[in-house]
């Protein structure tokens, strides 16, 4: 029982304030939307060039035969899963807060696992056979390599995205209905094509319910699977610094941490344009800092774990690893990484803080800047320093990944500024239900919020 | 000889048949491929082998020719050949990259603009003739590399006919003054044989033998059997040298002496064992004696800045091991004082009684003129005295010093003709452009030295260009039909050498000649024949005994005296790659790292660390370089190693003109420390003194990074390239015990081989980075040039690399030399990883990688330990008719795709075929990978790991055997044996061979 | 009998949906149809009494169990087929086998749920029923009664006494 106390809102006010922002958008929205198309536009150009000329246009060479492009990839990745918490785990434990933010947390999730799949293409040394890794019938008997952490990612990251969409779809059925009822003209007709002709009658509800909890249960599981296979990648492979039992809870952790980053870097500006302040209240801040600043301890834990093992395993290779990373030619990243993910989360201790919108922000970009650049880190000074000496070498980035780096974040932005014009982003239905429920003796005040 | 060689020997086929007859002189209008009837010992498919002479330095090794379908596509060591014995150098390998050169001269050339050959070839004859029935033949010059047996002789003759001024033979590295040391010493013009291979202890005062210095192959090859552990004994080396040079790394020991003091220190080890009566039996000790008198230990010392006792030290080791041997006279320390140098150095021989026992005179061999003959001809042409100059396969413009003039004197020449096939300094003044066919397009003879007769023939007809054969004529051809037209005569068998049809035919009757001498009476007819088939004839040819003259015995013990008043030394080498710069238009060379300090496609000055520190300049910064007589601007490659006072800078960099294929790659960088050096030859040799200037070094502006594969030198302790000390390797090896190798506990069962496991031994204690594994490894895998800027940034595509890893202190350095390519694990981290099974585990063993199925992910590259693995990050392209030396037995990678050593699999699978077709089982040494079969020292073994018999496996269960990062438990099918290091303190490490 | 006529009542309020609901189960109304714009447990648990349980899970066991079959023999079959060694693995080694099995079992687990979903629920509806009221979706609940026509008279007056602001016939 939590939204809805400042001013007292109504279910109807709901179905409006949700109304309100599926409309024609202004200007501002415009001028963003040219300068985000742009920027991909800019990716898509270096993309075609990289296909043409050939991998040598990204700055890899040996020994950092993977750089930039699995650093985000990974990053992307990690964004996705505090969307599917939100929605999916925190909806297991009726956590009520979460009712007002899940939709949009869960679109970045979607957005954010599309922009991810890019970069096994992007990274192909010949991206048009990418589909050899997939296991499909050919009269030459040609399979996969099932042993392949690659392959495994294949179908770790196919699931995901699928069950994520699924799972958002089925929850934007009963609120496009709801919009549905309260438009005209084409926009009706498209909206009553997704709802799929939803009514809320109580056998739709009953079936949808019952599907719902267990899309929800499903996921749980595949959110922490999914980051635990893309570590894999790292683990399975023999390069110091990767091989280490400690990669999948270090992931998921690191997964959820800028997950949570980035929910803030998208709710705190459609709180303030759409007005929502009656639904995404202080508390739900505090509670969602309160999360960010658990899993950045976890994570520093996990940071700490990493040099002690190196040490206390007494391995030449792992030290010399850690050592290299902390203090040649990529120090400056490694203390970044430590200072955005350990140090300025440690701000949020502070009440104050945890609300304040501005201060909420800044932490979020940075901690947003730490988590690419420990991937970061694990990549390419572990690559560029591992057992070879002969090949040691430093990895320089060019304009070409640069580009298509940046033209990854305009794809996830265009897909985000896209879904908040024309679908509910803000879910009706779940709203309503924590809202009190219209009653007309008080005396059975007791049943109010519908979800416990 | 072992089986292979026979094998092989009859695998070669004698040049016959319209191909290569025809191709003989040149008038081939065939095309080379393909073939719509081929001509007999010409199969599609099926590789011909032709023997033939490698004419790219002077020294003429034996190469068989692979021809595949009328193009030659590799280049291997003849096995049968005294010289090299199926072993071949970098340079040798890289000659396929001359004769498919993208800038080779379609065909004459009058003024800069192509001509038919006819009317080029009459603007010569007609001014020979008028020059002739004027009485002016002295006016007409013939200047030539090193050319010897038929060619030599018909170019001698023509210049009597013509009655022009006797030919040059120019070689900028001729060691004119070992030839004049031994005149003085012996009486002898000529140049000794050095029986490396039947001396314990060797001392070399700067002779490069493992680099340019005589025939290095050989050398190379004598100098393993003498120093590699085996049976329990092994001989020691000891290198006299300011530098720190390959060969010096490969020494025991190295003595690092200050710049040209090479001769009192031979004079003060001389006088040590004279005066301590360690003199052999039989040699007059009292003459020696001498020989010695003036000579002060102590002083010298100080002069030179080695220790009295290192001096007596290895005085004492060389008399005592009974079977010593000294070298000496490496371009880089000869300076004006060379021939005094090489007389001490003779007489070091004599007293130690090496003179006649491994240190040989044979009968003489035609030798390259001295440098002062060229300096005479550049006064005579400046004084306008030439009228026509004709420039061999020569490049005077780059390799003598400018002040000599040469540049501006052929400006005063009339007529300028060359007969080189591409562009040059030289070629670049010419009027007249004849371009000779390569020597694997030609007949021909090349007398390697006395009783070795090499006989060439055409490999292949002229190489095509678009399509169209290049218009050229062998060497003895052009100077056959000019002498025709000159003097007026028609081609008519039997009537004289000038009107013999074909310069073919004139080698064919100067062998028909020689068969009753070599032949021992069998039918010319077969004689020929079995030449062509074998590559030559060889037989000793012992020449006289020598003895010490009393002239020999007066030696100069100076030092060298340098020019200049500047503060270092300039130390000017020839490079290991380019030799004098005649190779350094060949991309496979430039990319090839030098081994020492890691640099490709580039030029550098080496310098002391203290200098670079006092001038406050690091590797890469720009040094400028100024002597009397010039001034250079290179990078600075800073070492501990070398001497405080010497600058080093190789030759053969700097090319006004490299060749667009090396251009286009990033070459023309570096520049040619020869600019730095006076004009003026020894009085003693004639010869160029390389050790003759001081230079000032001072801070030049900007930087140009260098190329340099190898990040490190320092193993950070990770036992990459392991040694062990001679005593204990001993030990072991008498105990016979194979080393305990880790176990590493599997939950998966061991991986079975049905018939083979191909895995390869490196022996550590061989290996002297000659490189020639890694240039021979390019040729026959097809691997791309990538240039210098992609090597600089650690895309280099060699499939093999050689690394050097540096141990010890400055003063007593210890570098090992390690061959790195795939290690073929048997628990590979590359397998795994791919998924899409283009890694994978073959039944034989090997590590497949499966090109068509590559998609690129690269993971196999970041889990392979070893980064042996290469990327196609780029569209690689082989500029026309370099695409025509591609073996067909070998896929060309496209973009996009993994690639790495497969152990020469396609050797592998001709090899099972030879054998099946044989109907026999394989045989260890049936199957020979590109890499261990030019190896002069030997120091690869491939094989089946699964016959306990063969090389290989027993290499593997050496004592010294490990495999490098063996603790990840990739349990790789190569293996490497330890170098073995002499016990410190000891430089002898006891032990001799008898 | 005469074809069932439908009873719709409109309520504002959750109390007197309930209270409508109870009152018709009383007098043994069955076949009713509540819409609601939020699920709300005590409609839901009043409906049970006259609804069987929701069947969604019995696919998704069946779902998953596919999937973790169909993942099993997809790899083990195939490495059979393509019989490759690499890195010293048998060919057939489970360990990796595990994650696609797992995988394979929440993908088609997840995909069997949402089907279940449309077809227990009858989605995609084509044509709204006829006693659906846009207001479902707003801030109005709905009680909809199939009784003989001549019971629709006291239907409707019971949904009125229980509290609907409006009932149609």
């Amino acid at each position: 029982m939590s939204a809805g106390t400042e001013r007292a809102v109504t279910w109807a006010d709901v179905n409006k304030d949700v109304e309100r922002t599926v409309s024609m958008p202004g200007n501002t929205y415009f001028a963003w939307m040219c300068v985000v198309a742009l920027t991909l536009a800019a990716g898509v150009v270096a993309w075609t060039f990289q296909i043409y000329t050939g991998m040598g246009a990204a700055g890899k060479r040996t020994p950092q035969m993977w750089a930039m492009y699995i650093t985000t990839f990974v990053f992307w990745i990690g964004i996705g899963h505090a969307g599917t918490l939100i929605s999916a785990v925190l909806y297991l434990f009726r956590a009520k807060w979460r009712t007002s933010i899940y939709r949009g947390a869960e679109a970045m999730t979607v957005f954010a696992v599309m922009t991810a799949g890019l970069f096994p293409l992007i990274h192909a040394g010949r991206m048009w056979f990418a589909y050899w890794l997939t296991p499909y019938p050919n009269q030459r008997y040609l399979w996969p390599n099932f042993k392949s952490p690659l392959v495994w990612d294949v179908f770790a990251i196919s699931t995901y995205l699928t069950i994520s969409v699924v799972f958002f779809i089925v929850g934007l059925v009963p609120d496009v209905a709801a919009l549905r009822d309260r438009s005209t003209g084409i926009k009706r007709k498209i909206f009553a094509v997704i709802a799929m002709g939803w009514e809320g009658s109580d056998t739709q509800w009953k079936h949808y319910r019952r599907g719902y909890g267990l899309l929800a249960a499903l996921a749980t599981p595949l959110v922490l699977s999914v980051h635990s296979v893309v570590s894999f990648d790292f683990a399975m492979a023999l390069v110091p610094g990767w091989h280490s039992t400690l990669f999948a809870p270090f992931f998921v952790d690191g997964a959820i941490f800028s997950g949570f980053a980035m929910v803030l870097v998208l709710i705190l500006p459609m709180r303030y344009y759409f007005n929502w302040y009656p639904y995404i209240t202080d508390k739900h801040l505090d509670a969602m800092a309160k999360l960010t600043l658990v899993t950045s301890l976890v994570l520093t834990y996990f940071y700490a774990c990493e040099v002690f093992t190196a040490w206390y395993s007494g391995d030449h290779f792992e030290r010399a690893s850690v050592f290299a990373k902390a203090t040649k030619q990529y120090a400056w990243a490694y203390w970044t990484m430590y200072f955005c993910n350990s140090v300025v989360p440690l701000i949020l201790f502070w009440k104050k803080a945890r609300t304040n919108v501005v201060i909420l922000y800044i932490v979020s970009i940075l901690v947003l800047i730490g988590m690419w650049f420990e991937r970061f880190n694990i990549i390419v000074p572990g690559l560029g320093h591992d057992f070879y000496p002969y090949t040691w070498g430093t990895y320089v980035p060019t304009i070409t990944d640069s580009t298509i780096i940046v033209g990854s974040f305009a794809w996830f932005f265009i897909l985000f500024l896209g879904f908040i014009r024309v679908m509910p982003s803000l879910s009706i239905v779940e709203v309503k239900e924590v809202l009190p429920h219209p009653l007309k003796h008080a005396v059975h005040g007791a049943h109010q919020g519908g979800g416990h | 000889m072992s089986g292979i060689d026979r094998r092989s020997f009859f695998r070669i086929v004698a040049a016959s048949g319209a191909a290569t007859a025809a191709a003989g002189c040149g008038q081939t209008a065939e095309k080379l491929y393909p073939y719509v009837s081929p001509p007999e010992n010409i199969v599609p498919g099926v590789a011909a082998h032709f023997a033939t002479v490698c004419r790219e330095c002077p020294v003429g090794c034996g190469v068989v020719a692979k021809n595949r379908d009328g193009r030659v596509v590799k280049l291997e060591g003849n096995p049968d050949h005294p010289v090299n014995a199926g072993a071949l150098c970098i340079a040798g390998h890289s000659a396929l990259q001359g004769v498919y050169h993208p800038d080779r001269f379609r065909g004459a050339m009058v003024d800069g603009k192509f001509a038919p050959w006819e009317s080029a070839e009459k603007i010569v004859a007609d001014k020979l003739g008028a020059l002739v029935k004027a009485r002016q033949g002295g006016r007409i010059a013939v200047v030539t590399g090193l050319e010897t047996g038929t060619v030599a002789k018909l170019m001698d003759e023509w210049v009597k006919a013509l009655g022009a001024r006797p030919r040059i033979a120019y070689e900028p590295l001729a060691l004119e003054a070992m030839r004049a040391a031994n005149r003085a010493t012996f009486g002898r013009d000529a140049i000794a044989h050095y029986a490396i291979e039947e001396a314990s202890y060797l001392v070399s005062f700067g002779a490069d033998f493992l680099e340019t210095w005589l025939s290095p192959v050989g050398h190379a090859a004598a100098f393993a059997k003498m120093h590699a552990l085996s049976a329990g004994k092994a001989g020691t080396f000891v290198h006299v040298e300011p530098r720190l040079s390959m060969t010096a790394a490969n020494a025991d020991r190295w003595v690092r002496n200050a710049p040209g003091t090479e001769a009192p220190l031979a004079l003060a080890m001389l006088k040590v064992i004279v005066d301590e009566g360690l003199v052999a039996p039989g040699v007059d000790a009292r003459a020696l004696a001498g020989a010695v008198q003036g000579v002060d230990v102590a002083a010298v010392a100080t002069q030179s800045g080695v220790p009295a006792e290192t001096i007596k030290g290895v005085a004492h080791d060389l008399a005592a091991s009974k079977s010593g041997l000294v070298l000496g006279g490496g371009a880089a320390v000869s300076g004006g004082n060379a021939t005094d140098m090489l007389q001490a150095i003779n007489l070091l021989n004599v007293a130690i009684g090496a003179l006649g026992k491994r240190m040989r005179f044979g009968g003489d061999v035609a030798r390259p003129s001295s440098y002062a003959d060229m300096v005479a001809l550049t006064q005579a042409m400046a004084k306008g005295e030439i009228e026509v100059l004709i420039l061999g396969d020569v490049n005077p413009v780059y390799t003598m010093p400018p002040k000599a003039g040469f540049y501006e004197a052929l400006a005063k020449v009339p007529m300028v003709v060359s007969l080189a096939n591409r562009p040059s300094e030289t070629t670049g003044k010419a009027h007249v452009i004849l371009p000779a066919l390569h020597w694997l397009e030609s007949w021909g003879d090349h007398v390697a030295e006395a009783g070795v007769v090499g006989l060439m023939q055409p490999a292949m007809g002229p190489v095509e260009i678009a399509g169209k054969p290049v218009d050229g004529r062998s060497l003895g051809g052009i100077f056959l039909n000019l002498a025709r037209l000159a003097l007026g005569l028609t081609a008519e068998p039997g009537k004289g050498l000038f009107q013999t049809p074909t310069f073919a035919d004139v080698v064919k009757a100067e062998w028909g000649a020689m068969a009753k001498d070599y032949g021992k009476g069998k039918p010319v007819a077969e004689f020929w024949e079995e030449s062509l088939r074998r590559g030559g004839v060889w037989r000793e040819a012992p020449g006289p005994a020598v003895s010490v003259r009393p002239e020999g015995l007066r030696v100069k013990a100076e030092a060298a005296r340098l020019e200049g008043d500047g503060t270092h030394a300039l130390l000017v080498y020839p490079s290991s790659r380019f030799y004098d710069g005649r190779f350094a238009d060949r991309a496979w060379l430039q990319e090839a790292p030098d081994t020492m300090t890691q640099i490709a496609w580039d030029g550098w000055a080496e310098l002391p660390t203290e200098t670079a520190k006092r001038l406050g300049v690091g590797r890469g910064d720009l040094v400028t370089l100024v002597s009397p007589h010039g001034r250079v601007d290179l990078p600075a490659y800073p070492v501990d190693s070398l001497h405080p006072a010497a600058v080093a800078v190789a030759m053969g960099q700097g090319h006004a003109y490299p060749g667009t294929y090396a251009q286009s790659r990033g070459f023309n960088t570096g520049a040619n420390p020869v600019t730095l050096l006076g004009p003026g030859p020894e009085a003693a040799s004639g010869a160029l003194p390389y050790l003759a200037v001081k230079v000032a070094v001072a801070k030049g502006t900007g930087r140009r990074s260098l190329a340099i594969p190898q990040a490190t030198f320092d193993q950070d302790h990770r036992e990459i390239a392991q040694h062990i000390g001679l005593g204990a390797a001993r030990e072991l090896e008498l105990r016979g015990k194979p080393p305990e190798h880790a176990s590493h506990p599997s939950m998966y069962p061991p991986v079975k081989y049905p018939d083979h496991r191909w895995g390869m031994t490196v022996d550590l204690d061989r290996c002297t980075g000659c490189q020639a594994c890694v240039v021979a490894c390019v040729t026959e895998n097809n691997v791309p040039v990538v240039g210098r800027e992609q090597v600089a940034y650690g895309r280099d595509q060699h499939w093999l690399r050689l690394e050097r890893w540096e141990e010890g202190t400055p003063a007593r350095p210890r570098n090992i030399f390690l061959p790195m390519f795939c290690q073929h694990c048997g628990v590979a981290p590359c397998e795994p990883v791919c998924p899409v099974y283009a890694a994978y585990h073959t039944r034989e063993g090997l590590n497949g990688q499966v090109y068509n199925r590559c998609v690129g992910t690269r993971y196999c590259g970041n889990n392979c330990p070893y980064h042996v693995r290469r990327f196609n990050w780029f569209y690689y392209d082989w500029p026309s008719p370099l695409d025509l030396q591609l073996n067909p037995d070998v896929t060309v990678r496209q973009l996009g795709v993994m690639e790495k050593c497969t152990m020469c699999l396609q050797r592998i699978i001709e090899g099972k075929d030879r054998a099946r077709d044989a109907g026999r089982k394989i045989k260890d040494g049936d199957i020979r990978t590109a890499c261990q079969q030019t190896c002069p020292t030997q120091a690869i073994t491939f094989g089946d790991l699964k016959d306990d018999g063969a090389q290989a496996s027993k290499l593997s269960r050496s004592p010294r055997s490990y495999h490098v990062l063996e603790e990840l438990g990739t349990r790789p099918a190569v293996t490497y044996l330890k170098k073995v290091t002499r016990d410190e303190g000891n430089p002898a490490g006891g032990g001799h061979k008898a | 009998m005469a074809a069932a006529a439908s009873v719709l009542g409109i309520f504002a309020h959750v109390d007197t949906t309930l209270q409508a609901i109870r009152d018709l189960r009383a007098k043994g109304y069955g076949d009713l149809t509540v819409y609601t714009p939020v699920p709300v447990e005590e409609i839901e648990e009043e409906i049970e009494h006259i609804r069987p349980h929701s069947k969604v899970r019995l696919f998704t066991v069946i779902g998953g169990v596919t999937g973790a079959a169909t993942g099993f023999f997809l790899t083990i079959w195939s490495s059979l087929k393509w019989d490759l060694i690499t890195g010293g693995k048998a060919s057939v080694s489970i360990p990796p086998f595990v994650i696609i099995g797992f995988e394979l079992t929440i993908l088609f687990g997840g995909l069997a749920t949402v089907l279940a979903v449309l077809l227990l629920g009858r989605l995609p509806k084509l044509r709204p029923s006829p006693t659906y009221d846009p207001r479902f979706t707003l801030d109005r609940f709905g009680v909809a009664v199939a009784c003989p026509p001549d019971r629709a008279q006291a239907v409707s007056a019971l949904l009125s006494a229980a509290g609907a602001e409006e009932v149609r016939r």
